[in-house]
């Protein structure tokens, strides 16, 4: 009974509930859009969104905001697809990609935590370098061939399912237990409701910080991985403007960008809300001026509900 | 004194869906007499002076005010008729200065244009004739200390041609001295026939300020007596409505070997502090606000940096670089600061008692934590502390101070640490609350526990503690032991700045 309260006024039910409608809105307007085909596709084209707002979560949970995903992903790209030119090996690159998520993390989190620099500020920063990196290490041009091992990780099926969409589905199951059932998990959740509390209450919320800015380091590295495979390129202005929707993800599916409340459940239902509207104005031939318009009245509402819903609880 | 009531309510009732939150109150104040109006949280004090303000229509009874009766539907009713209310929370605007926050809305007006020296001097009138000739008008109110802003607002009442004054709650953030001259002002109103009603949960406060103390409990009146012939059990007594013998509570408890010791420490604020607390033993610390109190207890447990000087545990050097290796080692920091360093509003009561524990492995397993476990653990807590709320998944943000402040202490203990630092635990609740933390006190000292108790009340620091340290400006000014914890020795040294730490053993 009780459970059921919870369950049908959390924010993560009422972006469902306008998930289904929006859905239940194109199923009626587009022949095509219930196809098994379409619903995989929009489910392949939001993983990549996906990857990048699980870790956004991380972020935002904790008050903070990662401005740079977009830019580093597109970073991420081209540094694997020089080594890859280079000869090194598809897993080596891997590896070496995934590390390079992790610097870019331990940049972040030393510049907030050990400098006290505003995270919207170092990673407009980061945002800017990394796209200027990007461009000059690609000259500007998009680097192709890639071996097939390596474009598996974007462009590969494993049965019906393809390989991004298991990857996505993979991490945001991984997120979602290490959020909702470990000390860790529960501890960012502390720092961002209560940062002083947190500290007191003996939670190193340095290191919490740190933990959060790499979690969107990998998650940008492996979009990276995913994007280049998908698309058997890198492309110097690949995931442009990446973060904003993400942010939006994760806004809309229930967060705080005050910290301490979001759920990866909620982020995913937001990813999905963003792209069915994508792939369903696509399907009904909107002219892309409008799509983005109507995307961004989308976001207005979604977030809007959810203010209003809270804001009895604000002083 | 003795003339006809300037105030009466009749049978005054208040009825809000579901709830009587005043029952049947008769209450009479007369010119020049200072009202203390006590009671717990819910007692109907709030309720009892909004009807008087205008804020509440009552549903039953009168209220007469110099003798006629009234009908005020709004405040502004009210304040016109001259019953103004100083509320806990100050009604001034930052940015403007003393004489426009108190002529608000009614500023002099020459040819369109605002009179600027009738305003000023109007000002310094009605501040010369209430003892605040100190204040000027000019002043920036957002520059004035907290003491000098709440002035204004009383200045501001006086300016509507007060009869009547409610203060509710005025000393919450005040500091000594600023109680000090808040009372003088009383007493100048009160010697130009003003009525004032007192509200405060500080019981020291109402036997020094009021004339008369009017005792509510769930609503309706338990007692009206004079100050003169009334004691600090008995008021309680009605209070709560129990027998109430020793509100202060010592216990029976023998200090034993010395849990936690600092020699020396320093840091750029703290000033050579020797402290040290025993086992089954309650060490209090009285320090005015901004007099090292915090700062001692942080920097015991690594929250800020020590530059000079050690700390020992039972008998070994310590050197905690952040609460969680203190925490580790048994010694917990509970913060006087429950929204702003301690509770996680937001969170289920269950979580904010069970966050400390899970920091040094309880409740989990490889990394997980064991919610079932954790809930049995964090209800055990919340009753033995005598939490009151529906369920452990309330929201800490829904309870009362009260009962805020039990689920901190749930917190602090569930671990059962050998040192518990309390910084100012009875700050802002009620008196059922306080009884109910001094109780816990006396027990955790004997249960062998090292106690530390943080507060800026006299009387609780002289009868809860075995021994006193007063604090001021970052130094140890006195460590006082049996007799010597009186009101006077304590004040003294508490004031006492930059005295020798000859002082401290």
């Amino acid at each position: 009974m009780k459970l059921n309260k919870s369950l049908f006024s959390s924010s993560e039910f009422i972006v469902l509930l306008g998930l289904l409608a929006i859905g239940a809105f194109f199923a009626f307007t587009s022949p095509v859009f219930l196809t098994k085909f379409n619903l995989l596709n929009i489910l392949l084209q939001s993983s990549i969104q996906g990857i990048i707002a699980i870790g956004m979560t991380f972020v935002i949970l904790t008050a903070g905001i990662d401005l740079s995903v977009g830019s580093v992903v597109a970073l991420s790209g081209v540094i694997m697809a020089l080594m890859l030119h280079a000869g090194v090996p598809v897993w080596l690159v891997i590896l070496i990609n995934l590390v390079f998520g992790v610097a870019i993390g331990v940049f972040h989190g030393f510049s907030i935590t050990k400098i006290g620099m505003a995270p919207f500020i170092v990673t407009l920063a980061t945002m800017a370098m990394a796209r200027g990196l990007t461009m000059v290490l690609s000259d500007g041009k998009t680097i192709f061939d890639f071996p097939a091992s390596f474009e598996f990780f974007g462009a590969g099926t494993i049965g019906p399912i393809s390989v991004a969409v298991i990857i996505f589905l993979l991490y945001a199951f991984l997120a979602e237990v290490l959020l909702r059932s470990t000390v860790l998990g529960r501890n960012i959740y502390a720092v961002g409701s209560n940062p002083k509390a947190a500290a007191l209450s003996g939670i190193r919320t340095q290191w919490i910080l740190y933990f959060v800015y790499i979690v969107s380091g990998i998650s940008c590295a492996i979009a990276g991985l995913v994007l280049t495979g998908r698309l058997g390129a890198a492309m110097p202005t690949a995931a442009t403007g990446y973060e904003l929707d993400a942010i939006a993800a994760v806004i809309i599916g229930g967060a705080s960008l005050m910290g301490g409340k979001g759920t990866i459940v909620g982020t995913i239902i937001g990813v999905l809300l963003i792209g069915v509207i994508n792939n369903g104005m696509n399907l009904l031939n909107v002219p892309p001026f409008w799509q983005s318009f109507l995307k961004g009245a989308v976001i207005f509402l979604a977030v809007m509900i959810d203010s209003l819903k809270n804001r009895q609880v604000e002083v | 004194m003795k003339t006809s009531p300037i105030l009466e309510t009749v049978n005054l009732t208040k009825v809000f869906p579901g709830v009587i939150a005043l029952d049947d109150v008769s209450l009479k104040l007369f010119p020049g007499e200072v009202l203390g109006l006590v009671g717990e949280n819910g007692a109907g004090k709030s309720t009892l002076m909004k009807l008087i303000g205008g804020v509440y229509t009552p549903s039953k009874g009168q209220i007469f005010y110099q003798g006629e009766e009234t009908h005020f539907r709004t405040p502004k009713d009210a304040l016109d008729a001259g019953i103004s209310i100083v509320y806990q929370e100050l009604n001034l605007i930052p940015h403007l200065s003393v004489a426009e926050n108190i002529f608000i809305n009614r500023l002099p007006r020459r040819s369109g244009f605002v009179d600027w020296r009738k305003l000023y001097a109007d000002t310094r009138r009605i501040l010369e004739g209430s003892g605040m000739e100190g204040i000027d008008p000019r002043a920036i109110v957002a520059d004035l200390p907290i003491g000098v802003k709440q002035s204004v607002e009383i200045a501001k009442a006086l300016s509507y041609d007060a009869r009547i004054i409610l203060f509710d709650e005025p000393t919450s953030s005040l500091t000594g001295p600023e109680i000090e001259n808040l009372f003088a002002v009383i007493r100048r109103l009160q010697e130009r026939g003003i009525g004032i009603i007192y509200v405060s949960h500080h019981l020291d406060e109402i036997f020094e300020i009021t004339d008369r103390i009017h005792i509510l409990r769930d609503g309706k009146t338990v007692a009206v007596m004079p100050t003169a012939e009334a004691d600090e059990e008995t008021v309680v007594s009605r209070m709560v409505g129990r027998d109430i013998q020793n509100i202060y509570y010592k216990g029976e408890h023998t200090p034993a070997e010395v849990a936690l010791e600092a020699s020396g420490i320093s840091d750029h604020f703290l000033k050579v502090v020797n402290f040290k607390v025993r086992r089954s033993e309650v060490v209090g610390i009285y320090g005015l606000l901004g007099s090292g109190r915090t700062e001692l207890l942080k920097a015991l447990i690594g929250a800020r940096p020590i530059k000079g000087g050690e700390v020992k545990l039972n008998g070994r050097k310590v050197r905690f670089k952040h609460p969680h290796d203190a925490i580790k080692n048994g010694v917990i920091y509970s913060s006087e600061d429950r929204k702003g360093e301690n509770l996680f509003f937001g969170n289920p009561i269950w979580k904010n008692i069970t966050y400390l524990a899970i920091q040094v492995g309880r409740f989990v397993k490889s990394g997980f934590t064991q919610v079932k476990e954790e809930r049995a653990a964090a209800s055990e807590y919340a009753k033995r502390l005598n939490v009151k709320a529906p369920s452990i998944d309330v929201d800490v943000y829904n309870l009362s101070g009260g009962n805020q402040q039990k689920v901190c202490l749930a917190k602090a203990l569930i671990n059962d640490p050998d040192v518990i630092l309390l910084d100012e635990p009875t700050r802002g609740i009620d008196v059922g609350a306080k009884l109910e933390i001094y109780r816990l006190i006396a027990d955790l000292a004997e249960q062998g526990k090292a106690v530390v108790f943080v507060s800026s009340e006299l009387p609780e620091i002289i009868g809860c503690t075995d021994r006193v340290y007063t604090m001021s400006e970052g130094r140890v000014t006195a460590e006082l032991l049996g007799d010597d914890i009186n009101e006077e020795n304590v004040l003294k040294y508490c004031l006492e700045i930059g005295a020798a730490e000859g002082a401290t053993s």
